[in-house]
Formats: C-alpha cells, sequence, structure tokens
C-alpha cells in the first residue's frame, strides 16, 4: 500500500491500543472491606508449617491457625488452645484444646492431630525445627487435653506455640508427602486459591467460609512479594498496594511525603557486630574484654544513625531488646563514642599498635556509608578493619559452616522473650559458634530458665548489664521501621515480629 | 532450506547438552550452602547437612548432573529448593511476562529505529544529526533513571499506568497491554538509540550503492526504492542486532523487572543463581540455549531470505 | 578493470547492541590521511577530544585527585561541592572527585582488557574462519553459538567464586563473553571478500595468503572493526556498571558503575548523586558512539566510491585552456542540449570544488556522440548531470540542460524524475554492482516499468521476456528468475541494457558500457548497442576512455580533459586529425601503431552470448 495509506494504519493501531490501555486503567485500587493487598520483602520456602518462620507467618497465618495467639502487645490468648498450665517445675505444660474445630475434609482437630503437627515440626527440617529440642513427647489425654512433657524447662514455649511452631495443619495430609508445601491445609481464616496464586510471586486468599472463630474484616487477601521496596514504595502511592513493612530510611522519607499514606514505626530489628571470636581463637586480640570493649567505644553509633539511617532508630549498646524484662534503658547509652579511651584500652591489654580484624561482608546489609565508616572508626583506634567481600550463597557457607569470621555485622530481631534471646545468642548455638561462655552466664542462664518471675526477671537483667560490660557483642543501634499503608488500612504492629499479624489489619475509619 | 535448519537444530541439540554439562559445572563452583541457606543463619550443623543430604548436595558433582539429566530428558525438571514449587510450572509461568517484554521491545524498536533511520539516512542533513543525537542520548542516559523517571511521571504523578504488575493477556488484554506499556517503553529508549544507528549506517551505505543510483536512472521514486531495495538491503545488520538483543533481553530485562515488580525470568535467574538453586537455574540455562538458537536460526534464515548471495555464504 | 574496490562489499552482520560504547583502544592509525579526515569531521574531533580528556584525567589520577577514593568520614556524607571537594562527597562521605578519576581507571581500564581479549580471540579466528573455511570454519560458528549460549550470570558468579569479585576478573570474562560478535562480524566480511575478484587475481600474481590477508583483507575488515571496537567498549562498560546493580560486582573497589548503584540507592535522598558518573559514564559513551559514527563515514568512504566518481585532485597544471575546436553541425533539433555546464563538488570545509568548467555538448536524434577523455576528466559528471543523478556532495553550479527543448537544470525532482526511464535512460560501467543482489533479474526489469508505464504485473512480464529477447538473452523466462549473482557479467550487461529500453527512451546514456567486460563480450555488447540505436532511432551519449569503441561506433567525438571540452568533431576527422595536444596524446596512447580503423560496418550478429 502507499506510504500514507501505511502511517495512517500505524497511527490508528497506535490509538486503538492506547485506548485499550486506558480502559483497563491503572491498579484497581481495592474498596476497603472486600480485598487486602500486602506487600512483602520475603516469602515462606514452602507452605507446610514445619517450614514456616517468623518474617513469613503471615502466608502461615491465613490458612493455619496456632494453638495459642500472641496479641499486638504480646499478650498471649486462647486459640486453638483455650487453656494451658504448667507443673511446677515447668516440665508439663497441659494444653486444653478448643473443640469442633475440623478441617475442611472433615477431619477432627485434637489432641492427636496436635501430637502429629508437633512430631512433624520437630523433624521437619524446617528453620525453627530446634525451638522444640527441649520437647520430649507429646502425651494425649483425651481428645481435648494434651500434655507437652519437656526435657527441660523452657520459658519460651508458650512463646513459640504462638508462633511457627504451633502452627496446626491436617495431619490427614502428613502421610501424603509434600502435598502441604504447595497446598496448605488448615484451620485458619482463608484459603489460599491456588488458581489465581503463583509461588514466588503472588499468593491469593479467600474467606473461609466455615471458620471457626472471629470473622476478619478482609474477603480477600492477597500477599505480592517483591524484591526491592522502590516497587512496593510505588505500589502504594498508586493503590495497587495496600499495606506494607519499609525497612529503608530513604524509603521511609520518601513515601512519608505523600499525604494520603498512612504510617506507624516499630523498632524491631537492631544492626550490629556479632563477635563469636570471644576465646580468640581467629583473632586473638578479641579474647580480651578490654579490646571488645574498645571496639565498643570506637563506633560513632550517632553519626551511623543520622547519616546511614536518617536518624529513625535509636541507638543501642544492648541486645536485649525494650519487650523484654532484661531490657534497661540506661544501657543504651552504656559505651559513648570516646576513640581516645578505646585506644588506652587497646594499650592496656596489650595491643598499643592495635590488629587486624577480617570481617565478611554481604552487600545488602553492609553498604558503602556503614563498610567505610566502620572501617574508618576503627581506624582510628588502630583496628584495621578488612572487608571480605561475599556473595549470598557462598557468604553463609564460610560464615556458619567454615567458621572462617571472627564476627559479622547482622540485622537481628529483637523477640519480646528474654529466654528466645538467650538460646539465639548466648547459649552455644549458632550465634554462639565457639561456644564461649563465663561463670557469670552459667550462674545466669538457669536462672532465667526456671526461676520465678521477679527472679528471672532480676537475672535478665543482671546477664544483660553482665553482657554489655563485658563487650560480648558491638551493637550499633535499633532499626526503626515503618508500617505504611495507602490510606485505606489501620495496621497495628506485632509484638515479637517485624511483620504484622494477619488480623492486625482493619480498614481504615 | 530444510536441511540446513534440520542441521542447525541437531547441532542446537548437541549444544544443550554441552551447556547443560558445563553449566552444572560451574553452578557447583561457589560453595552455596543451600541447607544452611534454608534452615536460616541460627541453624545446627546437624540439621544443615541433613538438609543438604536431602536435596542430594552430598553425592559427587557427576553423579548429581547424570541423575538431573536422567530426569530431565523425561520431562521432569524437578523441585525449586527454595520454593519447593515444580520447576517446570514456575518457569513456564514466568515466561510469558519475559516473552511480552520482550517481543513488545523488538517490535518497538523495529517500527521506530527502522523509521528514524530511514529518515536519517535518506534525509541527512539535520535529520541525521537529530537521529545521532538522539541515539547518544539514548546510549548515554543510565538505564534506571529512565526508569524511574518513566514509572514516576506515567504512573505515579499523571496515573495513566500501573506502576506495578502483570496482568495476563489471557486475563484481561487491556489490563495486559497496560501493565506492559510503561516496562517496554523504558527497554525501549536505549534499544532504540542503538538500532537506529545501525539501521542509518546501512541505509546511508545501500544509498551509495550503483544499483541504487541505476534504479533511480530507470525513473523509480526515492521513497519506493527506500522501501523497497533499501530496506531488504539494509535489513541484515540490522536484522543481526536485533536477534542478539532479543536474545539479550530473553535472559531478561532485571532492572524493569524489579522497578515494575514483573515475575520475569531476568530477576528469576539472578536471584536464583545468587542462592544456588541448580534445579530452577538449569531450567532457566536450557530455556535461554534454546531460545538462543532459535532466534539465531530465524535471523540466519531472515538474513538469507532477504538477500540471497548472503545464503552462499 | 576497474581500479575501485566493487562498491557492494558488504560490511557483514553489524556489532550488537546498544549500550555505551568506550574505547580506550587505538584505532590502527590510518596511514593515509584518515585519521585528519576524522579530525575535520566536527563531530570526531570534538567525541575524540572529550575521550582523550577523559583518559588523560583519570591516568593522572594520583596526581589529580585530592585525596584516596576510599577515604571516608561519615560526617560529612552527602556534603555540597567547596573547595577542597568540588564534586562534594558521596553517601558514605568519600570525596568523589577522586572516586571518579580513580574508578575511572577500573571502569576504563578493564574496558580496555575486554576488549583486548575479544579481539585477540574473535579476530584472529574470525580472520581464519572466513578465508579458509571449511573445518575450523564449523567448528569456530559452533564454538561461537556454545559461548552466546552460555548463560552469563553463571559463568560470571562461578569466575568470582573462584577468582574473587576483582574488576579485572569480571572484564575478563566480558571479554571472552563478547568475542563471540567479533568473530561474527570479521568472518562474514573475509567471506564474502574472499570471493571478490582480486583476491584471486592477488593468489595467482603469487602472493601469499599471509600477504593477502594483511595486505587487502584487512582493509575491508579493518573499518567495521575499528566501529565494533568502540561500540563493544561501551557494553563493556554498561555491563559492568549492570552487575553492580545486580550485587555481582567488584566489590569495594571504586568504579563508574558502582558509584551509579550508589547514586541509585540514593536516588531519593541525593538524586544530584547520580550527576557525575552520569555524566562520566554518558560522556564516554557518548563520545564512542559518535566517534563510532565519524569513523565510519570516514573510513567507509573510501571504499564505497564506486568507479568514475574518483574526485581528481586538483593538477597544478598551469597550461591555459586549449582553443575549443568546435564542429557545430547544422541546428536540427537537439535531443540533447549542454550549454556552459559547470559541475562542483562540496568540499568538507564547506567551499565548493569545481569538477567540470563549463561545457556544450549536443546530442542529436539518430547519433552516437562519444565523450572521451581519461579518467578524471569530468565525463561521467557530465552523463549524471543530464540524468540528474548527481551523488552526494555534487550539485550543478550553472550553465543549461535541454532535453528535447526542456530546460532541465532547476527543475524539481518531480518532474526530472518524470523524464528519466522514459525519455532519458543510462546504461551504467558496472554490471554486476548496478544490480540489486537482494531481487531476482526479472523483478528488477519489471518494477520500474510498471511504475513508469503503469502497466500490470501480467503486461510488464511479458514486456521483460520480450527485453531479454532482444538482447539477445537465450532462455529468457529463466533468466527472469535467476539472481544477479547466478548470471555472468555479460548477461548483466544485457540486462542492464534492457532494463535501459524497457520504456522506450529517446536519449541513451552509455556511461563506458563494456569497461567492465571480456574483449569477446565487449564486441557483442558493442554491436547490440548500435543495433538497438538504429533500430529505434535513439540519440546516444557514449561516455568511454576506449578510442576503439569511439571508432567502432561513434559518429562523432567530444574530447574532455580536466573538466572542460577541448574537441569536438566527426569520428573521422578527430582520429585522423586531432588538433588539440590532449586529443593528440590520447591516441599516442593507443598501442597499435596500426592507423585507426575504419567507422564500423554492419555485421551478421551472432547468437551466442557471453
Amino acid at each position: 500500500m502507499s506510504r500514507t495509506t501505511r502511517t495512517g494504519a500505524l497511527a490508528a493501531a497506535l490509538a486503538i491500543s492506547l485506548a485499550l490501555a486506558g480502559c483497563a486503567g491503572p491498579g484497581t485500587r481495592s474498596s476497603g472491606g472486600s480485598q487486602l493487598d500486602i506487600a512483602t520483602l520475603s516469602f515462606p520456602q514452602s507452605l507446610d508449617p514445619a517450614h514456616a518462620v517468623g518474617s513469613a507467618l503471615p502466608f502461615f497465618q491465613a490458612t493455619y491457625d496456632t494453638l495459642v495467639k500472641r496479641e499486638p502487645d504480646g499478650e498471649f490468648s486462647p486459640m486453638l488452645a483455650t487453656g494451658w498450665t504448667y507443673n511446677d517445675d515447668a516440665t508439663e505444660l497441659t494444653l486444653t484444646l478448643r473443640e469442633d474445630v475440623e478441617f475442611a475434609d472433615g477431619t477432627a482437630f485434637d489432641a492427636a492431630a496436635v501430637k502429629a503437627n508437633m512430631e512433624h515440626f520437630k523433624k521437619g527440617g524446617g528453620a525453627d525445627a530446634k525451638w522444640l529440642n527441649d520437647l520430649e513427647t507429646v502425651e494425649v489425654v483425651d481428645p481435648t487435653h494434651v500434655i507437652l512433657r519437656l526435657k527441660q524447662a523452657n520459658p519460651a514455649m508458650l512463646f513459640y506455640l504462638s508462633d511457627a511452631a504451633g502452627l496446626m495443619a491436617n495431619p490427614a495430609k502428613f502421610a501424603k508427602a509434600d502435598s502441604l508445601r504447595t497446598t496448605p491445609d488448615g484451620t485458619g481464616p482463608y484459603r489460599l486459591v491456588k488458581a489465581r496464586t503463583t509461588i514466588g510471586t503472588k499468593w491469593v486468599y479467600e474467606r473461609n467460609k466455615d471458620y471457626w472463630g472471629e470473622k476478619l474484616p478482609y474477603e480477600n487477601l492477597t500477599i505480592s512479594f517483591f524484591d526491592n521496596e522502590t516497587a512496593i514504595v510505588n505500589g502504594i502511592r498508586t493503590g495497587q498496594v495496600n499495606a506494607a513493612l519499609l525497612q529503608n530510611a530513604d524509603q521511609q522519607i520518601s513515601i512519608e511525603a505523600d499525604p494520603r499514606v498512612k504510617t506507624t514505626e516499630q523498632e524491631f530489628d537492631f544492626q550490629g557486630l556479632l563477635l563469636f571470636d570471644r576465646a580468640g581463637r581467629l583473632t586473638p586480640a578479641l579474647k580480651d574484654p578490654r579490646v571488645r570493649q574498645a571496639l565498643n567505644l570506637a563506633i560513632d553509633r550517632g553519626t551511623m544513625l543520622s547519616t546511614i539511617r536518617q536518624k529513625r532508630g535509636k541507638a543501642t549498646s544492648q541486645v536485649f531488646g525494650p519487650g523484654t524484662q532484661g531490657y534497661d534503658p540506661e544501657l543504651d547509652t552504656y559505651y559513648s563514642h570516646d576513640p581516645a579511651r578505646a585506644k588506652s584500652l587497646l594499650k592496656a591489654a596489650g595491643h598499643p599498635k592495635g590488629f587486624t580484624l577480617k570481617l565478611p561482608r554481604i552487600a545488602a546489609i553492609v553498604n558503602d556509608a556503614l563498610a567505610a565508616s566502620l572501617a574508618t572508626d576503627f581506624k582510628a583506634i588502630g583496628v584495621d578493619l578488612v572487608w571480605d567481600d561475599l556473595d549470598g550463597g557462598s557468604a553463609v557457607q564460610k560464615v556458619f559452616t567454615d567458621r572462617a569470621y571472627s564476627g559479622m555485622v547482622m540485622n537481628m530481631g529483637q523477640s519480646s522473650s528474654d529466654w528466645v534471646v538467650v538460646n539465639e545468642l548466648v547459649t552455644p548455638g549458632a550465634f554462639n559458634m565457639f561456644g564461649t561462655t563465663d561463670a557469670t552466664v552459667r550462674k545466669l542462664i538457669p536462672q532465667i530458665q526456671t526461676g520465678t518471675g521477679a527472679e528471672a526477671e532480676q537475672a535478665a537483667k543482671a546477664l544483660n548489664a553482665h553482657l554489655v560490660q563485658e563487650g560480648w557483642f558491638v551493637p550499633f543501634y535499633r532499626m526503626s521501621y515503618l508500617h505504611v499503608s495507602d490510606g485505606t488500612v489501620e495496621i497495628t504492629p506485632q509484638s515479637g515480629m517485624a511483620v504484622p499479624s494477619i488480623y492486625n489489619y482493619a480498614p481504615a475509619s | 532450506m530444510l536441511k540446513f535448519i534440520a542441521r542447525r537444530i541437531a547441532a542446537g541439540a548437541v549444544l544443550l547438552v554441552v551447556i547443560s554439562f558445563l553449566s552444572y559445572l560451574l553452578l557447583s563452583v561457589p560453595d552455596a550452602d543451600v541447607g544452611r541457606q534454608l534452615l536460616g543463619q541460627g541453624a545446627d550443623q546437624a540439621a544443615v547437612d541433613a538438609k543438604n543430604a536431602s536435596l542430594g548436595l552430598d553425592r559427587p558433582v557427576l553423579t548429581q548432573y547424570a541423575d538431573w539429566l536422567a530426569h530431565a530428558v523425561r520431562g521432569d525438571l524437578g523441585t525449586s529448593w527454595f520454593t519447593s514449587e515444580d520447576v517446570g510450572t514456575a518457569v513456564a509461568g514466568r515466561l510469558p511476562v519475559t516473552a511480552s517484554l520482550t517481543l513488545g521491545v523488538t517490535l518497538v524498536t523495529t517500527v521506530v529505529s527502522f523509521l528514524l533511520g530511514v529518515w536519517a539516512g535518506v534525509r541527512r542533513g539535520a535529520a541525521d544529526r537529530f537521529v545521532q543525537v538522539l541515539g547518544v542520548i539514548g546510549y548515554a542516559l543510565p538505564g534506571f533513571l529512565v526508569t524511574l523517571v518513566i514509572v514516576l511521571v506515567f504512573a505515579v504523578n499523571l496515573n495513566w499506568f500501573p506502576a506495578i504488575g502483570y496482568t495476563a493477556f489471557t486475563e484481561s488484554p487491556g489490563g495486559w497491554l497496560s501493565t506492559i506499556t510503561l516496562p517496554v517503553l523504558s527497554l525501549a529508549v536505549a534499544s532504540v538509540a542503538g538500532v537506529s544507528q545501525q539501521v542509518r549506517g546501512a541505509v546511508v551505505d545501500v544509498l551509495r550503492q550503483d544499483y541504487v543510483r541505476t534504479l533511480r536512472a530507470r525513473g523509480l521514486p526515492t521513497s519506493r526504492i527506500v522501501f523497497r531495495h533499501v530496506l531488504r538491503n539494509a535489513s541484515a545488520p540490522a536484522l543481526s542486532v536485533l536477534g542478539m538483543q532479543f536474545v539479550g533481553l530473553l535472559g531478561g530485562a532485571v532492572l524493569v523487572e524489579q522497578i515494575f515488580g514483573l515475575p520475569g525470568i531476568g530477576s528469576m535467574t539472578v536471584t536464583y543463581t545468587t542462592r544456588g538453586d541448580i534445579p530452577v537455574i538449569m531450567a532457566l540455562v536450557m530455556f535461554t540455549v534454546i531460545g538462543v538458537v532459535l532466534i539465531n536460526l530465524l535471523v540466519d534464515t531472515m538474513i538469507g531470505w532477504l538477500n540471497p548471495k548472503a545464503r552462499a555464504a | 578493470m576497474s581500479e575501485n574496490l566493487p562498491a557492494a562489499v558488504p560490511t557483514g552482520p553489524r556489532p550488537s547492541a546498544p549500550a555505551p560504547g568506550t574505547s580506550t583502544a587505538r584505532p590502527a592509525p590510518p596511514a593515509d590521511g584518515s585519521l585528519r579526515r576524522l579530525l575535520r569531521n566536527p563531530l570526531g574531533a570534538v567525541s575524540a577530544g572529550v575521550l582523550l580528556l577523559l583518559v588523560v584525567a583519570v591516568v593522572l589520577a594520583p596526581l589529580l585527585a585530592p585525596q584516596a577514593p576510599d577515604v571516608s568520614s561519615l560526617g560529612d556524607a552527602f556534603a555540597a561541592p567547596d573547595g577542597a571537594h568540588p564534586m562534594g562527597m558521596d553517601s558514605a562521605g568519600r570525596d568523589i572527585l577522586s572516586r571518579i578519576l580513580y574508578g575511572g581507571r577500573s571502569t576504563l581500564g578493564g574496558a580496555v582488557v575486554a576488549l583486548a581479549i575479544a579481539l585477540a580471540l574473535g579476530v584472529p579466528s574470525g580472520l581464519y574462519a572466513g578465508y579458509y573455511g571449511g573445518r575450523f570454519d564449523s567448528v569456530a560458528n559452533w564454538a561461537v553459538n556454545l559461548v552466546m549460549a552460555l548463560p552469563a550470570m553463571v559463568v560470571l558468579l562461578a569466575s568470582r567464586a573462584i577468582l574473587g569479585p576483582d574488576v579485572l576478573v569480571l572484564m575478563i570474562v566480558l571479554g571472552v563473553l563478547v568475542a563471540p560478535g567479533f568473530f561474527r562480524l570479521v568472518r562474514g566480511i573475509v567471506a564474502n571478500v574472499r570471493k571478490e575478484l582480486y583476491v584471486d587475481a592477488a593468489k595467482v600474481s603469487g602472493l601469499s595468503d599471509t600477504r593477502i590477508v594483511a595486505r587487502h583483507i584487512l582493509i575491508v575488515v579493518r573499518g567495521p572493526l575499528i566501529i565494533q571496537v568502540a561500540l563493544v567498549a561501551g557494553i563493556a562498560i554498561g555491563l559492568q556498571a549492570g552487575l553492580e546493580f545486580l550485587g555481582v560486582g567488584s566489590g569495594s573497589a571504586a568504579t563508574w558503575g558502582a558509584m551509579l548503584n550508589e547514586a541509585f540507592q540514593n536516588i531519593q535522598r541525593a538524586p544530584l548523586l547520580i550527576l557525575w558518573p552520569g555524566l562520566a559514564l554518558g560522556l564516554t559513551n557518548g563520545s564512542l558512539v559518535l566517534l563510532a559514527g565519524a569513523l565510519r563515514d570516514v573510513l567507509e568512504d573510501r571504499g564505497g566510491e564506486p568507479a568514475g566518481r574518483r574526485r581528481g585532485r586538483p593538477r597544478t597544471r598551469t597550461a591555459s585552456p586549449a582553443p575549443e575546436v568546435l564542429d557545430r553541425p547544422s541546428e536540427a533539433a537537439a535531443l540533447l542540449s549542454v550549454r556552459g555546464l559547470t559541475v562542483a563538488y562540496d568540499r568538507p570545509d564547506g567551499t565548493g570544488r569545481e569538477v567540470v568548467h563549463g561545457i556544450d555538448l549536443d546530442v542529436h536524434p539518430g547519433e552516437i556522440v562519444g565523450l572521451v577523455g581519461e579518467s578524471g576528466s569530468g565525463k561521467t559528471q557530465t552523463a549524471f548531470s543530464v540524468l540528474g543523478i548527481l551523488p552526494e556532495g555534487g550539485r550543478i553550479g550553472s550553465g543549461s540542460i535541454m532535453i528535447e527543448g526542456q530546460e532541465t537544470v532547476g527543475l524539481p525532482e518531480r518532474a526530472h524524475r518524470a523524464l528519466r526511464g522514459g525519455t532519458v535512460a543510462y546504461v551504467p560501467q558496472e554490471p554486476m554492482s548496478n544490480l540489486d543482489p537482494a531481487f531476482t533479474v526479472g523483478s528488477q526489469l519489471m518494477e520500474p516499468m510498471r511504475h513508469v508505464l503503469g502497466i500490470s504485473r501480467k503486461e510488464a512480464a511479458v514486456r521483460a521476456l520480450d527485453l531479454l529477447r532482444l538482447v539477445e538473452i537465450p532462455d529468457p523466462g529463466r533468466t527472469m528468475r535467476l539472481y544477479p549473482h547466478e548470471i555472468s557479467g555479460g548477461m548483466a550487461q544485457r540486462v542492464l541494457i534492457a532494463g535501459a529500453m524497457s520504456c522506450d527512451p529517446r536519449l541513451l546514456i552509455a556511461d563506458e558500457p563494456t569497461t567492465a567486460l571480456d574483449v569477446r563480450v565487449q564486441a557483442e555488447i558493442l554491436g547490440l548497442l548500435r543495433r538497438l540505436q538504429q533500430d529505434r532511432g535513439l540519440g546516444v551519449l557514449l561516455v568511454t576512455h576506449d578510442l576503439g569503441v569511439v571508432a567502432d561506433l561513434c559518429d562523432r567525438v567530444a574530447v574532455m580533459s580536466d573538466g572542460r571540452i577541448v574537441e569536438t568533431g566527426t569520428t573521422d576527422r578527430i582520429l585522423r586529425s586531432p588538433q588539440d595536444p590532449c586529443t593528440r596524446a590520447l591516441l599516442g596512447a593507443v598501442l597499435d601503431e596500426a592507423p585507426a580503423r575504419e567507422p564500423w560496418q554492419p555485421r551478421e550478429a551472432r547468437k551466442t552470448t557471453a
């Protein structure tokens, strides 16, 4: 055809396609009450509760219930278990179970189900399986009563039952190898719509009409995964995403500029240098607590917080979070920025010329500013900090399996349960990989474990103080995260978790 | 012609096997410790070892590869270690996104760069300089800047298009179009800049040829010569470039996918490769190789069809 | 044989995709003035200058940078530019200028490494495979496909795991991954050129293969290769920047890509961070692209000039123009009437250079006028002017060209085009390069006919067959379906003549129609021309440097030298008693001692074709 006709056809085609695009319109803004779109930066390895971890808990909360419900403020309330009591030495936990709860296929939720689930969780090879290490047996008394027999007292057990370990799946599915991984089967308020779900991208849930419990405000729930916060921020601004958690300080500031957006702050993670090598096996200098104290004194937390986090957070010298009993506000400022004192401490410890400290660097956690600032701060007291750039996968191997480093800069969640903190950081384990301990620690731990309320609290406080004074770790600051909604949702932060529980969303008034 | 195609496909099959072997070897080099990644840093060593054993990672690499190959030829690509999804489904699910992007960008690039390149090559002078400057700007601008500006202006501020997400064509053609418009635009900017230069160069070359002068001497108008003869002869280099671009895009446009939240092959490749999720990566590699072989075949066939002399080569 | 390269040297598949290009690799210094021409091209000069500046600045980093690139003071993060830190500070409190300068070393130096490797791998193998073909070629092609299909991401991560996250390692791997592009480019060009006649000639004359490759083939390859280098250097840099985004970059080393990545991470907070690395990258890329374009224009110009278009260098002859000896026939209505024609070409600096200095010429219906002269005398320029198809940069300075009484100088293109084909037709010199290789002989015959005469496809096909028969091609039906590369030179010339006749022109301009053909074929073509001319009463302007052809065909002759007509007259008189020294010199150059032949006698046309 002639040139003019061809141009004309092209123009027409263009016009039509633009019109079509316009018709579809930008993202569908969900009308509050029927649809909730949550954006997330992490997703679970599978939908089998044995693989549940805290940051991905909402995925599981949608389709499974826990034995115990943890309220936003940290208090426990009944869910699938209506009552719980410990025996005297806290080695037996008796649960009273809710009656008349069934799974979708009619299988009853009962004590046998609880037993099957706990055993499944313990041997399931999940990340939190070790939580049930202290669980010896589960005894079925009758369909509504079950006794958890523990090897030793574990003050965090109720917390665990309100978290990953408490998720209850249909035991009939355990036999069908792996079916739960992609097809969850629980008693929860929603059901997964497999046809509209794409694992790894978008999980679509719809209301469970036969739910036994309190009806949640939203008919449909969608959780979408993103690998960067820019997309999430844009999604919030266009209303395609209703709720999300923003960790990055710049993103937080940027979205606050939008008047429609509602935000709530929460501190959950802290960032700091976790020292492993307190016995001085890799870096002999670290054996001396004075050296570790010097490291703490060398760091300019204030500048770091204001420059890197744009003041979103709070400088701290302790690893216990404000939700724990061991927390002491005074300890936040125990270590000031005092390079002179740090240098004299180093000298007194026999290292007048300093020493070399090699640390692994994962770009996602330690950005340029942090890496440069730590190097500079340490250099000022004579410690030569050498960063080893590691790629994601191999980093984990080198640090935890090969144990090649004296410490690592990490972001860690601060649980509201003291015992969880102790188990994670203090008792020999992954983060105390060389198993360092001392007399004070050995004395205090049992007190926290088995002591009465007041005893345990006192011991926790004492332990916390001891850890800080001995420079077990070099915490930087607690980081303030931001819960954002596009204005249509009210979000309530959840104690003990960085992300809100499913139950914490409601249409904004 | 058929023999040519058959031979290329056979060569491609051999290529597939060789690359699968090489890739498996290369993937096993970085110590990704999948078990520990899955269980988290806090897990104890015994559990990690058990996890790794359950994934078959304690066997020698050759055994692992042989096992993978045995399953793959039967069509079983395995399950993702990190998401438990069936690999075949997982990759296939992402293909439409990448395909939409790739085809969209290629289409836009072809049309726009040919128009620009021909205009510049025929008119020369100011038009030529304009297109060259455009090309320079297109190259010089960092990709992420272009993308961010596009999102900010058209999605967030003007609200003409969604800022994130992908709607399948089967779900809603209009929605599909609206979700891929901005990503395609972002990618096309650099792409058009490059290809239009190629086209312009080729057009200038062809216009200098003797036969163009002879055709003019026979009374054919320039426009006709351009659209029939020049395009035919100038297409070969442009096609090669387009082919290579297509292949590149097949690998996925990671940045665009990230910013727009598109579940495509690109971000999948990066994420899963750094993790070391071998089943998924192997499937992606296979898919890429097949894509490359087919695209090269297509481009060479088209070039041969366009220029019979090149067929002899 | 034309002394120029056949113009249709296809330059092979062009280099791959866009990406900002940098090259600090030194292009092979063209010893023949190309460098000078490049510098005269404004874009070329500017881009070369910018690149040079960047390279020098980067090389002198230790001298120019205020401090080391990784010295940081967090308290000064995001500081605005000041005396000590002219570009300000970045997110870690490091001096941006220092990081740009030192980072440039990694970035540009890395690109050089990548390029060096890609060239070292791709070019020799491409040359070998293209020249010798055979097994090496197949194996190499397969290997190239392998490298192209290898997942770059996997390779990069593996190499990082083994060799560490070094910029150098990255660039080496990149170089290997990019080498296939060079291979394909070089191989493609060489494979095409290998078939050209001049290569055979070189071989026959005893040149070793190495010599052939070095002398003749490398010259053809050099142009596209240099351009490819410029573009690929850009790709290397662009890829490096892109990899930083993906987190598989170079760790803490300062590179422009890392700086861009940092700017992206902080885009909300300090959007200006993108300015300096963006500018550095942008300038480098932009300059490379422009340099590539300028290089291309300069280098390709040399190879692309078709025969006869050689712009004669201004001769320093001081002899005064010889008096024109004109034999003006009676003023019967001239088919073609040229008066005072000047043709000039634009020089790069804007001034014009005249190549035809005011000539007068007439062609009457039914007569063949020869336009003779040495190469560079302006004969072809005159021919082109009559047709209105002067090449790029040429224009008619002054004068008049009347065709059938209609003035054509200054005529708008559309009107001029109306004359072509139907009134004036053209038979070119080099048959093979004047047929579009992508279309069949038949389609090329038919297409202009359909356009000019407005006839249907069927009619055009019938006419085409007739035309082919007219020019004595034995199997017209089969020939119609052949492609130009499937027919011989002689056949091609016949096809071109058929094409010229196709719309029944009244004036035929034949530009050295037999120069490119074998002697035997020459005679046949000349005979054909004469026959056609007689049958149709054509007026012919026959441009030639061959006096034998003149003697055979022409009724009258005009002798051109140095852009002027120095003598005109009947063939008989010019050949017997030339007046002008130039004419005499021409005649004197004829080797045959015997006097000029008698004018051509009609002869039985022979049926065979070349």
